[in-house]
């Protein structure tokens, strides 16, 4: 009896000293709370005080290894830099490959492998004269005769490459040798922006016979170790036509996960990475690290099919436009990293007017879309993806609280990145967005807004527009082909099917240990990946 | 025969047949989802009709699906797992290779981690039952397995590499070229966070089934003996409470091998759970089939491995087996 008595009594001991009481409730409630919190605290406190950069115009010290880490880690890219359309293949493209031409950090047009280039008087024939001094990375020097190999290769209609559609007028016959560093473009038709197709990355010159098993290009640097979805090392082509490199070996790394990348470089395991997410730029710089904030022509617009309601009607278009706050959309998807747009793009042509900077004005997008026929009543889907940026849902959201000012529904519709791009899908959207790099007006009018564009998103079909634009695409001179293309601008800042609300800025981040990194207008990464002119200072 | 190898074999054999209706179940899956390797590959500019088509063309995607099942099948059956899509003529074993050591290394690491710490943690909150350092252990192992695995894992990268102290890589990016044993201490933070992940599990299934065990008849009878707490628990009741418990590490072990895609994420840790995301996000059937077949292999074996410790180790089952 006792023994019952004791065991009970234990019992209820032991119940009283576990018992959850409210208050211990509360008091490991507090505990784990502070726990979550103490995260970003922690961040923000933790690390070296921010060290006084050394002058970012320190002479430039050979040697090195250089590790980047960058987006990606998908096993699908390849070492063809003519098929480039992913991050670490456009990367990997800088390093190994040039072509023709090429942008400089301003988006003006610079000869790469080219020495002189030009057009004749109607821009139907283009001439480009080589560099002597080019050779391949097995030391074959460069040859005319490599140039038309490639471009051959970029058009072959059984496998054509991703240049291609820039490249349409251009026949296989067309490409014509005149001597062994002379080569000139007949095409079908004239063309005055021939010259930025031959500026764009992935048309790049690899040597007659390429090989993808042992991929050879006239680039900053060779291809050492190849893991696609992983990294890559290369090491320096000391016999490089241009600027540096710099460095003796080069590493970029894929990484998958924003934070990861991020704590790739706070932790030392390399010196730069791309596409720093806006929210993360305090952490960084908290951490010591410098962040590389460009402004850039790329954009990531709202899409409006112009032959479907209600958008066939231009004033519910128009009161579209009318409806954003672009600051407060700026401020709020881009954390304020970003330039306000007007509707327009190709921002660094010299042909885009200044027209007045629109603003959100609610009362005449009321007006028009009751003039339109609808009176606070309609009702429309917005189709977004992470797939197009890392903002794009963030900015559809934030475009569904400004339009109910305007007595506009807007249902935010989230498609499954894999999906996004699916026939049926992109293209077929009545209202959805899209992403652009910076381009000049007309080559951008050939990927998306002419009639046979490859994307062409708003469906956008205007006579008299469609008349200007291929008289400026066959008018040699400059100041001619400016104004045409400011008229063509009008029209589409009238009447247009995108809202252009701003340019997203491209952050990167990077160490205080590198010098050579200067923001680039193209939108393209980390001085787009032209790691030959980074250096260890 | 001993009828414990004849246990195996068959085993074995029906382990072999689930192989064969995994495989055809995961190739008619991924040919549900929308998309394929092309549009994978070309992503916006799949709406490039020429491009489009002149890839599918080269991939030999045109071909009827059972005549690419089947021949998948038959390289199979030689030995052959074929190439991957996207990844034209490099085969699937070439890309496999260096992930599958990675996550193998530190599946073991994990489990040499867990498995020790995770008993002595059920068995003495099992011994030491309603005391304050039962009530902890169990208050700490609730929370942790809450906890999401990333979570955890970004806390000790904040704590050890990042912010508090710079001990540890914050990355654990494995170089393939560079020998495994030069790069041990990219597996501790990793290690440390699936640790983390499958003990609470280990050491609840061991408490409960340990403390069933210390109040049956036969552990009094070793009690009234006179024998001392240690060969009590250890020698007598171990055996038995571990049963049960054999069974919940082989499922976690197993379910480690799968990969943990967002620990590999969040580490960059080259990987088969990244792989498997990846190679099903690009549509490349031999690399999914691949990995998928391996991931269910190491059920198996686990599973069978785990029962045939079970009847092993408790007596009752030996002789039942006779």
């Amino acid at each position: 009896m006792s023994d019952e008595y004791r065991d009970l009594q234990n019992l209820l001991a032991s119940m009283g000293n576990t018992r959850l009481t409210r208050r211990s409730l509360l008091k490991y409630a507090a505990a784990g709370g502070v726990l979550a919190g103490l995260g970003p605290l922690v961040a923000a406190c933790g690390g070296s005080e921010p060290t006084t950069s050394p002058s970012a115009a320190g002479s430039p010290k050979q040697g090195g290894n250089l590790r980047v880490g960058i987006v990606g880690g998908s096993a699908k890219d390849t070492l063809d830099g003519q098929t480039a359309t992913s991050e670490p293949q456009i990367c990997t493209t800088f390093q190994l490959y040039d072509a023709l031409l090429g942008w400089d950090a301003d988006y003006q047009m610079v000869p790469l492998l080219a020495a002189e280039w030009s057009a004749n008087a109607d821009a139907s024939v283009w001439s480009v004269k080589l560099r002597d001094d080019v050779v391949f990375h097995d030391g074959k020097p460069m040859t005319a005769d490599d140039v038309v190999y490639s471009y051959k290769r970029i058009i072959d209609p059984k496998s054509p490459k991703m240049g291609a559609s820039q490249l349409a007028l251009l026949p296989t016959s067309g490409i014509r040798k005149v001597d062994a560093s002379t080569v000139e473009f007949h095409l079908d038709s004239p063309s005055a922006i021939f010259e930025e197709a031959m500026a764009l990355y992935a048309n790049c010159i690899v040597p007659e016979g390429f090989d993808l098993k042992k991929p050879v290009g006239t680039g900053p640097f060779k291809i050492k170790t190849n893991k696609p979805g992983e990294q890559y090392v290369f090491d320096a082509n000391t016999e490089y036509w241009g600027d540096g490199p710099y460095v003796d070996q080069l590493t970029i790394m894929e990484f998958a996960d924003a934070t990861a990348r991020v704590n790739a470089l706070l932790g030392g395991t390399v010196e730069a990475i791309s596409q720093l997410p806006a929210a993360q730029v305090k952490v960084v710089e908290g951490g010591g690290m410098k962040v590389l904030n460009a402004e850039t022509g790329a954009w990531q617009p709202f899409t409006m099919r112009i032959d479907q309601k209600p958008f066939d009607d231009v004033r519910v278009r128009q009161a579209f436009r009318l409806m954003v706050d672009r600051q407060g959309m700026i401020d709020q998807a881009y954390a304020g990293f970003g330039g306000i747009g007007n509707d327009m793009y190709s921002p660094f042509d010299p042909g885009t007017p200044q027209l007045e900077q629109r603003a959100q004005d609610l009362e005449q997008a009321k007006s028009l879309l009751k003039q339109a026929g609808h009176d606070g009543d309609l009702e429309v889907t917005l189709n977004t993806s992470d797939a197009i940026g890392s903002a794009a849902v963030a900015a559809a959201q934030v475009f569904a609280e400004q339009a109910k000012g305007a007595g506009v529904t807007v249902n935010v519709k989230k498609v499954d990145s894999g999906a996004y791009w699916d026939a049926g899908n992109y293209l077929s959207y009545t209202f959805s967005q899209d992403f652009w790099y910076t381009r000049n007006y007309l080559s951008q009018t050939n990927q998306g807004t002419m009639p046979n564009a490859p994307y062409n998103e708003t469906h956008w079909k205007n006579e008299q527009w469609q008349a200007i634009v291929e008289e400026a695409m066959r008018t040699g001179d400059k100041a001619k082909r400016n104004e045409l293309i400011a008229e063509a601008q009008k029209i589409e800042y009238d009447e247009g099917g995108y809202i252009v609300w701003a340019f997203n800025n491209q952050i990167d981040g990077y160490s205080p240990k590198l010098g050579g990194v200067v923001p680039n207008k193209s939108g393209v990464p980390l001085s787009s990946f032209h790691f030959n002119n980074f250096f260890f200072v | 025969m001993p009828p414990l190898l004849k246990l195996i074999l068959i085993r074995l054999g029906l382990g072999v047949l689930t192989l064969f209706l995994v495989s055809l179940i995961v190739f008619a899956a991924t040919q549900l989802l929308p998309g394929d390797p092309a549009q994978a590959i070309l992503g916006k500019d799949a709406a490039d009709k020429a491009r489009y088509e002149a890839l599918r063309q080269q991939l030999q995607l045109d071909r009827p699906l059972y005549e690419q099942y089947t021949s998948w099948l038959a390289g199979v059956m030689v030995g052959d797992m074929g190439n991957s899509i996207v990844q034209q003529d490099v085969p699937v074993t070439d890309l496999l290779a260096d992930r599958l050591i990675n996550s193998t290394v530190l599946v073991l690491f994990a489990a040499l981690l867990s498995i020790p710490i995770a008993i002595l943690i059920g068995a003495l909150s099992a011994v030491w039952r309603d005391s304050r350092f039962d009530s902890t252990t169990n208050l700490t192992n609730l929370t942790l397995a809450a906890l999401p695995e990333f979570v955890v894992g970004i806390l000790l990268v904040l704590f050890f590499a990042t912010a508090v102290f710079n001990w540890m890589p914050a990355v654990s990016r494995v170089d393939s070229e560079v020998p495994l044993s030069q790069q041990l201490d990219l597996f501790v933070l990793p290690a440390i966070t699936l640790c983390i992940a499958v003990v609470p599990y280990i050491s609840r299934m061991l408490r409960a089934s340990t403390i069933e065990v210390l109040e049956s008849e036969y552990v009094m009878m070793a009690r009234l003996k006179g024998l001392s707490g240690n060969l009590v628990l250890w020698r007598h009741s171990m055996p038995n409470a571990i049963v049960p418990t054999l069974q919940v590490i082989a499922l976690n072990l197993a379910w480690l091998a799968g990969g943990i895609v967002t620990v590999e994420y969040l580490f960059g840790f080259p990987g088969v759970g990244q792989a498997l995301v990846d190679s099903v996000a690009n549509r490349d059937i031999p690399m999914v089939q691949a990995l998928c077949l391996l991931i269910a292999a190491v059920y198996v074996v686990l599973n069978l491995i785990a029962d045939v410790a079970t009847i092993l180790i408790s007596p009752r089952l030996r002789t039942g087996l006779r």
